[in-house]
């Protein structure tokens, strides 16, 4: 840094603020690397995550809400459910798979029916940023990239792990008796399908997009309550019932959590050399402006659902299976999260 | 629906989707007028509010302001209960304006206003309707004679408003009442609240507190012709069967003047009562605000001040630069 060096270049100090915005990489190596105790520049070990807050049901116009912290993360996601009529779904989406769902009562994925979800799209997802929640995202534009494809991941993992039960989001009628033969059992019909949208709000930005507003969504739908919905002959239409002991709750299968890591590539001292790297769980937006790979798995329990890395080519066999232990680990914490206070 | 496609977002189902219908709000109208609220409180007597700065640490200021609503949420029934109001605001600046950008003098002031799609009964779209521009202009017109701008040259400044939840524009059994846009001035007088003690929070210089206000002409249910008029400060909407005008002001109460009325509905002779109405309503909130940001301002100075004292400290502690 010192240009005239003919005398011993004075040592350059920064106070910490400073020294972080003019060399971030230099920043957190200098922590990561510190011999006594090598924590993260926001105060975390390596392997540390965020603890999660839940807080559910705190919007009134929602069927299901939830607001979600990590760190300086905040989310709100809201749940809203609406009918779609039977003749508004575009073509015909098998009808048969109806009759067997009503009394089949079981864990297994019905194969056939499942496209159904994805097919009518009964779940809406999508997510604002540009809220003022980071200096990035100022409102006024179209959606960024970012947003974007933080919306298509989310959606393909609701469709992939196959959150929702079609049978949950399906309003079926079945016909007091048949007049012409009244011996004949009466056959349900479908009606219509509730739709849920699923708007999530990014109230402040601090990393970890994806893994909050996954996690919002997951506690807003587990907290999420359908009033009974039937068809009204006199009606003709379909009619709710306002009766909160009638109301269903949505049966989810399964809670897949994802976990985030950032890859932190250290530079070596002389021209060429490379420097330890280090793998941080649950970055923040600092460490994720620093590192290039990030990595998200997604577990339930102890099964992978999905894997997801880019960026570089650090993470190796090895690494990954310390990975996937770690958001395993990390399962075990957002459970009793979602579920302590839900 | 086609026209409201938007290839960036996901979009519902395209044969469309309704909102549930409960079967008692068809059955049985006698149920249904049981729901509805009325007002407790006194003529003059505004509702409670929270306020809480510092809630987003990424911005440069940002607050939060909820009014819960006075409707205790019944248990018996799905059939969602009165809004209460809640709203965030983040500063996002003041920061240099882009090169290409002319020359600019004072400060630019962008507010945006936008309701979350969950935010009214009506379920709302992503992109901003005129509505939520309207409410911008609005904000922006009390927030500008605030803000001592020629303290920021060249520079520009962000205020982004969320209403998570909005107030109603009346109670949702009374067919009449929706689209009548008196629940907007509750917006609208929120938002200036929590932006002005978002501003407060991000330290950009200002004049004074502004603060908004509600007040409101309703027909006095009791009276017998129904011509007799009274006027109670912070309506809300859904407690009133009939509001004949309502005003909603922005207002610096020490320097006693206005940055921003809007007014709407049949005042009558007396168009004055009912803005003296609004900022004594703004006054309410006022001692609010200002109490939060003493608190908030002796948080952040007892920081500062644990922090001088261990500068001594601090230097020995500075980062050597390598690398």
């Amino acid at each position: 840094m010192a240009t005239a060096a003919s005398a011993p270049p004075p040592a350059l100090t920064f106070p910490r603020p400073i020294f972080a915005a003019v060399s971030p990489h230099p920043f957190l190596q200098a922590h990561l690397s510190a011999d006594k105790s090598a924590i993260r520049a926001n105060g975390r070990a390596a392997h540390e995550f965020r603890t999660p807050g839940v807080n559910t049901g705190s919007l009134t116009h929602c069927n299901g809400s939830a607001v979600v912290r990590l760190g300086n993360t905040s989310v709100v996601c809201g749940v809203r459910a609406e009918i779609l009529r039977e003749e508004d779904t575009p073509g015909t989406s098998a009808p048969a798979a109806v009759d067997a769902s009503g009394e089949v009562d079981d864990d297994e994925i019905n194969e056939e029916g499942e496209d159904e979800i994805a097919d009518l799209r009964l779940l809406v997802p999508n997510i604002e940023l540009s809220t003022g929640s980071t200096p990035a995202h100022i409102p006024g534009n179209a959606p960024s990239t970012a947003q974007q494809s933080l919306i298509t991941r989310i959606r393909t993992l609701l469709h992939s792990t196959q959150l929702l039960r079609a049978r949950d989001l399906r309003i079926t009628h079945t016909p007091p008796t048949n007049a012409s033969d009244p011996d004949a059992a009466p056959e349900s019909e479908l009606k219509g399908y509730w739709v849920l949208y699923l708007d999530v709000f990014f109230l402040s930005l601090d990393g970890c997009a994806f893994d909050a507003a996954w996690l919002s969504i997951l506690a807003a739908l587990k907290h999420t309550r359908l009033p009974r919905a039937y068809f009204d002959d006199e009606y003709e239409g379909i009619l709710c019932s306002d009766d909160p002991a009638e109301a269903a709750s949505l049966n989810l299968r399964g809670l897949p959590v994802p976990s985030s890591f950032a890859v932190f590539e250290g530079r070596g001292e002389g021209e060429g050399e490379k420097g330890s790297d280090w793998v941080l769980s649950d970055p923040d937006a600092f460490e994720e402006g620093v590192c290039r790979e990030i990595v998200t798995i997604t577990v339930d329990q102890g099964t992978i659902r999905r894997v997801e890395k880019s960026g570089g080519g650090v993470v190796g066999r090895e690494t990954m299976k310390t990975l996937v232990k770690r958001a395993v680990e990390r399962w075990g914490v957002v459970e009793k999260a979602t579920h302590g206070r839900a | 629906m086609a026209t409201n496609m938007d290839r960036r977002r996901n979009n519902a189902p395209s044969g469309g989707t309704h909102a549930p219908v409960f079967a008692r709000t068809l059955r049985e109208p006698e149920y249904l007028q049981t729901l509805r609220p009325t007002r407790a409180r006194g003529q003059n007597e505004l509702r409670r509010i929270y306020l809480q700065t510092g809630i987003v640490p990424s911005a440069s200021g940002s607050a939060y302001l909820e009014i819960p609503s006075s409707t205790s949420i019944s248990s018996s029934t799905l059939i969602k209960p009165a809004s209460s109001l809640k709203i965030v605001a983040s500063i996002q600046g003041p920061k240099p304006l882009p090169r290409s950008a002319p020359f600019s003098p004072s400060l630019l002031l962008t507010t945006t206003v936008k309701f979350a799609p969950f935010a009214t009964r009506q379920r709302r779209g992503y992109i901003r309707d005129s509505t939520e521009r309207d409410l911008g202009v609005h904000l922006e017109t009390a927030l500008r004679g605030v803000i001592i701008g020629e303290r920021w040259p060249k520079s520009g400044v962000e205020v982004v408003l969320t209403i998570l939840e909005g107030d109603e524009d009346g109670w949702w059994g009374d067919a009449h009442a929706s689209g009548s846009g008196w629940g907007l001035l509750n917006v609208l007088a929120g938002c200036i609240t929590v932006a002005s003690a978002a501003i407060t929070d991000a330290g950009i210089d200002c004049v004074d507190m502004v603060c908004g206000g509600v007040a409101a002409l309703v027909r006095n249910p009791d009276s017998k012709d129904g011509k007799d008029l009274i006027k109670i400060l912070d309506p809300c909407p859904v407690e009133h069967r009939d509001i004949v005008a309502a005003c909603a002001v922005g207002y610096l109460a020490s320097r006693d003047e206005v940055t921003e009325i809007w007014m709407k509905g049949d005042v009558g002779s007396d168009p004055d009562a009912l803005i003296e109405g609004a900022t004594h309503a703004s006054v309410g909130s006022l001692s609010v605000v200002k109490e939060v940001l003493l608190e908030s301002l002796q948080a952040k100075f007892q920081k500062q001040i644990e922090n001088s004292q261990g500068a001594q400290k601090r230097k020995a502690e500075d980062v050597e630069m390598t690398g």
